[in-house]
């Protein structure tokens, strides 16, 4: 028998989806469907809500914003740990004579509070780039070449200067847990074009997640529709996604259409509830997602130069690469919030650089630099730049100053650091924001990374002040609710 | 902004307390060159209109100008503005001019209080603003008002409104109403209900089914499947009491415990680790979980079952129960390397208390830790008098760097303590008597001062506060005496447990009859059920509500007596199906016109897989079980072979509310079908529909092996193939098959050996996972 896998058969006991659904009718009453019928204009606007009056609206249908925005997407690419400052992209000529003296100073990290400290002189030399005359320092030579591309803001500030506290800062808004991550509010905020894969996807290290794990990518209050999705770079790209050993795609069409069938006749009889259909649709949306999602994350079509730019050719380069050229794919089908972590695991399996900070960033940098790079270029050469947000940066910085008698090492410093952002409606070549003379502390336009947020927001398309989840008495808003304003300066 | 906290709701930044004058000191030594040259008002206002003026508005009018939206409600454009100030207090001193609240925060020397928050100002603006600030901070014109101001914090007042709120009215016991169908109502609950079913205009709905109604009650009462045994057996009892046979049989059983207690569990957020960095485990966490199974089980009048959550410790005969009990006050987030540890101890008690003031009273008080609520009366001072019952416990953590300290908030104590006659035997300190639990400890018999802290933070405390209950709810004297200098505890827990578990606290029994009736019935009374305040939704029937709760109390706070009494009512055993016009008239089923439909929750899910395929362990209790954990979900956590335990098979089928709780690597099949969130209280979980739930229940590890072991248990040695499809069917759905149904089951296993040259086993297995995928076996009528 000639079975044609990719099609449900005896659809809806031989009507279309459409007519089952409508004969379905009645309230929908639960976070269903999600994604399924996004593209349904007519069950849009035929169908209720529980309250049986208002027009019901599948989770992550894709909505309007609430104006226009420049950027359809994000990439977040996450420097897990805390890339120093001083040594990557915020230039402080002052501190070079100063190494190894001990000084005044006050910060704070891991190690507690300071009131001095031995200066540790930046490890790399600083050249400048692009037609902004950019200052970089010599970890970044290839994306020294895309600096007119990017705005740096110099003087961002964080609340905790600890890796757990700080991250869920970075990704939720708040040091502690339960709110959703940024991804979570955009998927809220805006939906997802792509029903066939998930909204908000995250790629993490192969040495492991971050610390707190699948807190950083939690919906928290928010229904589990808005939790990020981790997708791996190799292998089955979503758990569970291959069906299993000998189960064919056309054996499990068939299963499917049997399951299907028996399910038909128990809604029949209970036609007013949808979640009954909604389930019904979502195995036939997961039977897609199974096609859609290798694709998407299949390298084999891209050619030989496009592997080149993103690294994939080098050893050092190709893990992170890889993931840099699947948040590419990605945000060409539509998926619309990836977070791509650079480093996992503790201690110098990321960017946390309190031993040999030569050691860790070189190797850091050195597996990201031409990946990140190659990115930018490449989303711009297919015209993708002006629509997709990129951002750069860890949790917070570090010190300027020694966290042992002997050694390198840098301790956490969430009192100044810096990220940057390209593409996405940001004003290329420019920077915001600095540090004191020593890159210790944000001294000129602090930003805090509420900010941050409500720029990703506000490039969007969406009010940072407005976009609230009503939940435990209040609107709640990924800026807190007493909100922040977007950092104008880099806006182009 | 002057001061800009708001823990717990918004950003962690401190703030200023006192000046220093080393503060002041730094910033008129800050300019030298800038001697003072204003002297007379009238320079004060050129002073203003020339320098100070413009200063303002580039860098703090954005926030500090619209009296509707001001930040902290400080207003930098009128003199009034600046004497009022903001909720951390006059901006301005006239009496001592240096120490303004104003120069501290743009002097940027104090950590706490730096504004505006973009950087420091220039040096020679921040001269001519403390020359300003030194003549008095005139604005000369209209503006220059030195009137008397009042003080910017609202008037706080209870109004008449306030007390006509339908959840603090006292509890009245209303006439159980009249209906048209007299023969409808079972019990008076159906009265309330029917009553505005015909209201509107609607008949009396139909009775469900045999079947569904042992489904129903079998998982509402136990959260396992009835097997097909029990279900024709109930179909065939003709007994007239065969209905309350079959409730009383299932609230005997030791399942009871175990489907209830998850109920509690989400709403204390159960979990076994502290969720953060290292998300380390808490010992002992599960003893807990048993106790509240046990006390369950066991019909522990429910005003001592909160009793001894919150002050087991502190009763008369503490047992081993009653202190294992108050692990209850130890099932948080804890942040073990805070970087303000101060605010980390507040956080700790504020989780408690609002936890605490949600589940048994349905009261949001955390709304009032920054500000008095926007919603309810409750004063900002109501939530500091609240905190102070808990203010003796010991913190999780003392001294820097990462280690909890948990001497703390773990202890060993004899396994029978208090349950022993001590004059006849004296109970075994020996170390093999002693079980390790977590429990509550406080720091000896007085508690630290509480003081109420301006914007919610630790920095700036304010005016003293002592213990006392919400003033809405009555505002009684707690009755504190003075402890023994040796007493290990304040008495203060055990002070608010008494009020709550009182008879007359207008909430708990409220809160906890709608409870009883959400987890029964698919939805509250009132659909809110942890904020039965202005922030919630009314009740449907507040009558119904309150004549529930005097009965609760009637009946001596006996939780199986209350499920009796829903569950013999008429409506509890209605059917599924909407009556005629029931969609048209009622369609968000707010008049209860039919039983809410509801999908199983994700324990049941995987428990109803497990009990299909004969493999579940019905053991009870006991430490925590790993069950196998994907390696793709293990890659996610910070160090993927560290982050799971290992169990024997045989343990890893035991019921999921056995799953060992971590917070941040959580059961992916049971997150993905909408597991409670572990972090705050959780007291309606979501149902949510979802492709990644489709592909685990397809593809995932756990669903293959137990379709394969489905497959083995109905073996089909004996007879035909259409015996052993229709035997799975009746295994997972508890009913016989149709023929129609048998033969759409033969036809995939043809079709799969025919056409994709499966094996007569595969097909099979194939056949078990479709069953364990049915949406017959997931929702219940």
């Amino acid at each position: 028998m000639n079975y044609d896998s990719e099609r449900p058969r005896n659809t809806f006991c031989g009507r279309t989806r459409r007519e089952f659904l409508w004969e379905a009718g009645g309230a929908f009453t639960s976070v269903a469907l999600a994604g399924m019928l996004s593209t349904d204009d007519f069950l849009g606007a035929q169908t209720v809500a529980a309250d049986g009056v208002t027009a019901w609206k599948n989770p992550l249908a894709a909505k309007p914003p609430h104006f226009d925005g420049p950027a359809k997407a994000v990439i977040f690419l996450f420097m897990y740990g805390g890339p120093s400052q001083v040594d990557t992209f915020d230039y402080k000529p002052d501190l070079y004579p100063l190494d190894g003296k001990t000084i005044e100073i006050n910060t704070k990290g891991r190690g507690g509070t300071r009131n001095q400290g031995r200066v540790v002189g930046p490890k790399w030399q600083f050249k400048q780039y692009g037609e902004c005359g950019k200052w970089v320092s010599d970890l970044f030579p290839h994306l020294g070449g895309c600096v007119d591309d990017i705005a740096f803001i110099h003087s961002m500030t964080a609340d905790a200067p600890l890796h757990g506290s700080a991250m869920l800062q970075m990704n939720s808004g708040r040091i502690l847990s339960g709110s959703p991550a940024l991804g979570s509010w955009v998927n809220y905020g805006l939906g997802t074009e792509n029903e066939n894969l998930p909204g908000f996807v995250v790629m993490l290290d192969p040495t492991g997640g971050p610390i707190s794990g699948a807190k950083n990518w939690s919906s928290g209050y928010m229904p589990a529709s808005y939790q990020g999705t981790v997708i791996r770079s190799n292998g089955t790209p979503i758990l569970s996604l291959d069906p299993p050993p000998g189960m064919s795609r056309q054996a499990q069409r068939r299963l499917l259409d049997r399951l299907r069938e028996y399910n038909e006749e128990h809604a029949e009889p209970r036609s007013e509830n949808s979640e009954l259909a909604a389930r019904i649709a979502s195995y036939e949306l997961a039977y897609r997602m199974q096609q859609h999602a290798p694709e998407a994350v299949d390298l084999s079509g891209e050619s030989e130069e496009t592997r080149r730019l993103y690294g994939l050719d080098q050893d050092r380069t190709k893990e992170f690469g890889r993931r840099c050229l699947l948040a590419r794919r990605l945000v060409e089908r539509g998926v619309r919030f990836i977070q791509v972590y650079s480093g996992g695991n503790h201690n110098d399996h990321n960017w946390d650089a309190h031993g040999d900070l030569v050691k860790n960033h070189e190797y850091h940098a050195g597996g990201t630099d031409l990946p990140v790079a190659g990115l930018l270029r490449d989303l711009k050469q297919r015209g993708l730049l002006d629509s997709t947000l990129v951002i750069w940066g860890g949790e917070f910085g570090r010190q300027p100053t020694a966290e042992y008698a002997e050694g390198t090492g840098r301790d956490h410093n969430a009192y100044g650091f810096t990220m940057w952002m390209a593409g996405g409606g940001i004003k290329g070549g420019t920077s915001v924001g600095e540090t004191d003379e020593l890159g210790n502390r944000a001294a000129v336009d602090r930003f805090h990374v509420k900010n941050l947020h409500a720029t990703v927001l506000q490039q969007l398309g969406l009010d940072p002040n407005a976009l609230s989840y009503f939940h435990a008495g209040l609107d709640q808003k990924l800026v807190g609710v007493e909100g922040a304003e977007p950092i104008h300066q880099i806006v182009a | 902004m002057i001061g800009a906290t708001m823990p717990g709701c918004a950003q962690q930044r401190g703030s200023a307390v006192a000046a220093g004058p080393a503060v002041l000191l730094a910033l008129l030594s800050a300019a030298p060159g800038l001697a003072q040259t204003a002297q007379t008002p009238a320079d004060g206002i050129k002073l203003f209109e020339e320098n100070v003026r413009p200063v303002l508005e580039a860098n703090c009018y954005m926030c500090h100008s619209d009296p509707e939206r001001a930040e902290n409600g400080l207003l930098l454009t009128t003199r009034a503005g600046l004497l009022r100030g903001g909720e951390r207090g006059p901006a301005i001193s006239t009496s001592e001019p240096p120490m303004s609240l104003l120069l501290q925060a743009v002097g940027y020397d104090d950590e706490q209080l730096q504004m505006p928050p973009s950087g420091r100002l220039a040096d020679a603006d921040l001269e001519v603003i403390r020359q300003w600030v030194q003549l008095g901070a005139p604005f000369g014109g209209d503006e220059d008002e030195l009137a008397e101001v009042a003080p910017a914090e609202d008037a706080f007042e209870i109004t008449d409104a306030d007390r006509a709120w339908w959840s603090v009215r006292p509890l009245a016991r209303s006439d159980v109403p009249a209906v048209e169908d007299p023969d409808w109502p079972l019990n008076p609950i159906d009265n309330f209900l029917l009553a505005k079913i015909e209201a509107a205009g609607l008949d009396p709905p139909p009775p469900a089914d045999r079947r569904a109604l042992i489904r129903r009650a079998s998982y509402d009462l136990t959260g396992l499947p009835p097997t097909l045994e029990e279900v024709e057996a109930f179909e065939q009892d003709r007994r007239p009491n065969a209905w309350e046979r079959l409730i009383d049989r299932l609230l005997a059983s030791p399942h009871y415990g175990e489907r209830w207690g998850r109920h509690w569990l989400d709403l204390v957020r159960y979990a076994e680790t502290d969720g953060y960095e290292r998300d380390r485990k808490k010992p002992s966490a599960w003893r807990y979980r048993d106790w509240v199974i046990d006390a369950l089980n066991a019909d522990m009048p429910y005003n001592e079952f909160l009793t001894h959550q919150l002050a087991g410790d502190e009763l008369a005969n503490p047992t081993a129960a009653s202190v294992i009990a108050t692990g209850y006050l130890r099932l948080g987030i804890w942040d073990d390397e805070p970087t303000d540890t101060e605010l980390a101890q507040y956080d700790d008690l504020d989780s408690v208390l609002d936890t605490t003031s949600r589940v048994m009273l349905g009261m949001s008080i955390g709304c009032a830790r920054c500000h008095n609520h926007r919603g309810d009366p409750i004063p900002q001072t109501d939530y500091y008098r609240m905190l102070s019952f808990f203010r003796g416990i010991a913190p999780y953590k003392v001294g820097g760097g990462n280690q909890p300290t948990p001497v703390n908030y773990t202890g060993w104590i004899p396994a029978n303590l208090g349950t022993t006659d001590e004059s006849s035997l004296p109970v075994d300190w020996g170390p093999a008597n002693l079980i390790e639990v977590l429990r509550v400890k406080e720091i000896g018999p007085e508690a630290p001062p509480t003081h109420v802290l301006i914007r919610g933070n630790p920095h700036a405390p304010a005016e003293r506060v002592e213990p006392g209950f919400p003033l809405i709810l009555g505002d009684a004297d707690p009755g504190l005496e003075p402890r023994a200098p040796d007493s290990p505890t304040t008495g203060r827990r055990l002070a608010l447990a008494r009020w709550i578990a009182d008879d007359g606290n207008l909430r708990t029994s409220r809160v906890m009859a709608n409870r009883l009736w959400q987890y029964h019935f698919g939805r509250g009374l009132s659909p809110t059920p942890n904020d039965l305040g202005r922030f919630g939704r009314e009740a449907t029937h507040p009558e119904l509500l309150d004549w529930l709760a005097t009965e609760f109390t009637a009946r001596d706070w006996s939780l199986k007596s209350m499920h009796r009494l829903l569950m013999t009512s008429r409506a509890y055993q209605m059917s599924s199906r909407p009556p005629e016009g029931a969609l048209e008239v009622d369609p968000g089923n707010d008049l209860f016109s039919r039983f809410n439909m509801r999908r199983l929750a994700a324990e049941e899910i995987r428990d109803s897989v497990l009990a299909a395929t004969g493999r579940l362990n019905l053991a009870i209790g006991g430490p925590s079980v790993y069950p196998p954990m994907p390696a793709e979900v293990l890659a996610t956590a910070s160090q993927p072979d560290k982050a799971w335990g290992e169990t024997t098979p045989d343990q890893a089928a035991r019921r999921s509310i056995y799953i060992h709780v971590k917070r941040s690597l959580l059961h992916p099949l049971l997150e993905s079908l909408d597991l409670a969130d572990t972090d705050s209280t959780c007291p309606v979980r979501f149902t949510t529909t979802q492709p990644t739930q489709a592909l685990m229940m397809l593809n995932g590890d756990f669903m293959s092996e137990q379709a394969r072991a489905l497959a083995e248990r109905i073996d089909g040695a004996e007879g035909t193939v259409e015996d052993r499809v229709a035997e799975a069917f009746e295994a997972v759905l508890a009913r016989r098959a149709e023929p129609v149904e048998v033969a759409r089951g033969v036809g995939l296993i043809e079709e799969l050996q025919r056409e994709e040259r499966f094996d007569a086993e595969a097909a099979f297995a194939s056949y078990s996972l479709l069953l364990l995928n049915l949406n017959e076996f997931a929702y219940l009528d």
